[in-house]
């Protein structure tokens, strides 16, 4: 390392390629952190885990028996052992007793992306809570018909303030905090929506992912969504190769004409000629369907896609990432599956990850490392690292004792968060040797007051 | 010269390792004698391999023989899993060799996401013997099988199929009536989805009883593992037991609970022990 401190200063070494390595050195090396840890207020199993976008600092966890916490993961509030671990106890806690607290378990929360001011709780008590963070008070809330799994908002969004919902029921709903009210609802799914997530590249792309094991792709602007994953689409490699392009495309429209109903013969009329000519044979000679023409409503061209019963998993997906350059999209599923999509195409990239179980009753929340190359998933009791590209299991957490639910990267300082139904939120860093510090250190003397920790 | 040297108390067990290593490292199968014997073959040798094909024409060849049905050989997809290493290779020649229409890949029943992978020509094979059995029973509408093998498979290479297409793929060989789609569902060759009225899955006819072996003799060899002192076992004495509830033999269920993650394998001086995983 001290190498490449010399060669970034002589200017051998691109600045960027230094700050690189020395990111995956640390990535690589992280283990149950030996210096730090959290010290949870919470008494049920926590759901989920953010830490904010603007600076990387406060943790915010949300757990089943109602209570919210948010702690400070760079300043400890108390030291022990010699000053060699640090203790981060939470700096509030919202529990029932609070006056419009939420009453059943917590499923998501999370912080509003542009700021530390709010933050916005979603649980299954059917409500969606947005707080002031100062003042710990609900400044809005939005009523679901169902239970709330997953709450999201775009961290790219410029133009709009919605939270997308999946709940138990099939619609997914977008709630404006501009104006308090619901903008619009997207339906498509058949069974409840699980997991959902922003696009990392288009503030108007909405990700979801249903109980019916369907991936679904909404551009909000529009209506219905514009594109259904199916598993069987399958690409062999990271992207498709040029020439091969053409022909996935080809195949997928024939496919897709094929299935549709006959009364929406006029809609699909210009692309059943680019197909080969043996689709349009059986339709006038098997006429197996009995429905009679003309009845059947023509439903709009954008909602088309309801027809489209294509499933990306064998189960429930349980939790969809997408990754920082918005051109993969990994998805869990309760088949114990893990798979990565390639968004452009649409396609399977068929690389396996070694999961043997993932679990199936709740959703996951899975992290991925900056540069795509690692993918942090909860898996029963651990949390396993894959190589993102080939599906090796890289490292595996051990330190939970019972299922863990959640997990958040902060490529900040490259330490990974983990949540559990134990109750127990565990930090896992790259290690800190301490040795030198405490030999100068000397008993009575504390830590070196840091001038930078002050607030108003 | 050296061989005979050393191997001289363990004859039997040397000799065919020099054959295995050649399978495995050609890239394309030696037709004929060496997979003739392989058959006899142990597990602890013939562990792994480099290639799909490769392991596949090699674990077709070790399917073991069961009596009373007539099932033609097939693979599990866990089992490749435990014979090579990298599965994304695993999965990524699968589906070029799919598209190839050399394999099909259909999904069973039992568990999560078990998949069996068989070779076109024992498809078509036990497509056979199963037609030749329903003609026995009764005569008309069967025509629908001849249309099935010259449309439908060859079109439709996915594990599953939905009724239009259905329809619409078997019409092109003639007019299709709900009897026929009965006949294919009796058969066993098309089974309808439980999620979805209208999707069927693409299945292997006749092989239920084998399906329940598998299931029955997974639970067996688990069990079995659980019940000793410390989980775990040497393979090679392991390979030896006979299962009381499973016509299929120890190594299939072996490689099948490898590659699912149930057991591991760990390497040690005296060979491999087979052991439960935790997680």
């Amino acid at each position: 390392m001290w190498k490449e401190t010399r060669e970034r200063e002589l200017g051998k070494l691109h600045p960027n390629l230094f700050s690189n390595r020395i990111r995956k050195t640390r990535l690589s090396s992280i283990q149950l952190s030996n210096h730090k840890e959290i010290v949870s207020s919470h008494r049920g199993s926590i759901n989920s885990l953010q830490v904010d976008l603007t600076e990387g600092r406060y943790l915010i966890a949300g757990a089943s028996d109602a209570t919210v916490a948010v702690y400070d993961v760079q300043r400890a509030t108390d030291y022990v052992e010699g000053d060699q671990i640090e203790k981060h106890k939470s700096i509030f806690v919202i529990n029932k007793q609070h006056d419009h607290g939420h009453k059943y378990a917590i499923s998501s929360a999370m912080w509003y992306p542009v700021d530390t001011g709010l933050f916005i709780t979603g649980s299954y008590d059917h409500h969606i809570n947005v707080w002031d963070t100062n003042t710990t008070q609900v400044v809005m809330n939005f009523k679901m018909p169902g239970k709330v799994y997953r709450t999201a908002m775009s961290s790219l969004a410029k133009s709009h303030m919605l939270i997308a919902s999946g709940t138990e029921d099939v619609q997914v709903r977008l709630c404006d905090i501009a104006s308090g009210a619901f903008s619009h609802t997207l339906s498509g799914h058949r069974d409840s929506v699980m997991s959902l997530e922003w696009s990392t590249s288009s503030e108007w792309v909405l990700i979801t992912g249903g109980c019916d094991g369907a991936i679904r792709f909404w551009d909000i602007r529009r209506a219905g969504c514009f594109c259904v994953l199916d598993q069987s689409h399958s690409q062999l490699g990271r992207r498709p190769p040029l020439l091969q392009r053409s022909a996935t495309n080809k195949v997928s429209t024939s496919k897709s004409s094929s299935s549709a109903q006959s009364s929406f013969e006029k809609v699909r009329a210009p692309q059943k000629k680019v197909v080969n000519s043996n689709a349009l044979k059986p339709l006038a000679v098997g006429r197996i369907s009995n429905q009679p023409k003309g009845v059947r409503q023509r439903l709009h061209p954008g909602m088309l896609s309801t027809h489209d019963r294509a499933t990306a998993h064998y189960g429930v997906v349980t939790g969809l990432k997408v990754t920082e350059d918005g051109m993969y999209l990994l998805s869990a599923g309760s088949d114990s599956r893990l798979r990565l999509w390639d968004i452009e195409s649409g396609c399977n990239t068929l690389v396996n990850f070694e999961t043997t179980r993932l679990q199936s009753s709740k959703a996951i929340q899975m992290a991925v490392s900056r540069d795509s190359a690692l993918v942090f998933v909860p898996c029963m009791a651990t949390a396993k690292a894959f190589d993102m590209w080939s599906g090796q299991t890289m490292q595996t957490f051990r330190g939970h004792y019972e299922n863990v639910n959640c997990c958040w990267y902060s490529s900040q300082d490259q330490e990974l968060y983990t949540g559990s139904n134990d109750r127990q939120i565990l930090v896992w860093s790259p290690p800190k040797f301490t040795s030198d510090e405490t030999n100068q250190r000397g008993k009575g003397l504390s830590i070196a007051v840091d001038q930078d920790n002050w607030s108003d | 010269m050296k061989k005979t040297t050393v191997s001289e108390p363990s004859t039997s067990r040397k000799r065919p390792r020099d054959e295995d290593s050649e399978p495995g490292s050609e890239p394309e199968p030696v037709p004929g004698n060496s997979i003739d014997h392989s058959g006899s073959l142990s597990l602890e040798e013939n562990f792994s391999f480099s290639d799909t094909m490769v392991a596949l024409q090699i674990m077709r060849a070790q399917f073991p023989h069961i009596e009373k049905v007539s099932v033609q050989p097939f693979v599990l997809q866990s089992q490749l899993y435990s014979s090579i290493k990298d599965r994304t290779q695993v999965d990524r020649e699968l589906e070029s060799l799919r598209r190839d229409r050399v394999l099909r890949i259909f999904k069973l029943n039992t568990g999560q996401d078990d998949h069996a992978v068989m070779f076109m020509d024992d498809y078509l094979n036990q497509i056979e013997h199963v037609v030749k059995r329903m003609e026995v029973k009764t005569q008309d509408g069967l025509m629908v099988f001849e249309w099935f093998k010259t449309h439908v498979i060859h079109s439709k290479l996915d594990a599953s199929i939905g009724h239009q297409e259905l329809c619409s793929l078997l019409s092109l060989g003639g007019k299709v009536k709900e009897e026929h789609i009965s006949l294919l569902i009796n058969a066993g060759i098309v089974i309808r989805q439980l999620i979805d009225q209208n999707m069927y899955w693409f299945a292997i006819p006749n092989i239920g009883s084998v399906l329940k072996g598998l299931s029955q003799g997974r639970k067996e060899v688990l069990s079995f593992l659980n019940r000793r002192k410390y989980k775990e076992m040497m393979l090679a004495p392991l390979e030896k037991k006979c299962l009381r509830f499973s016509p299929l033999d120890m190594r299939f269920h072996l490689r099948d609970l490898i590659g699912s993650g149930h057991l591991k394998t760990v390497q040690t001086p005296s060979g491999l022990v087979v052991r439960v995983a935790k997680d």
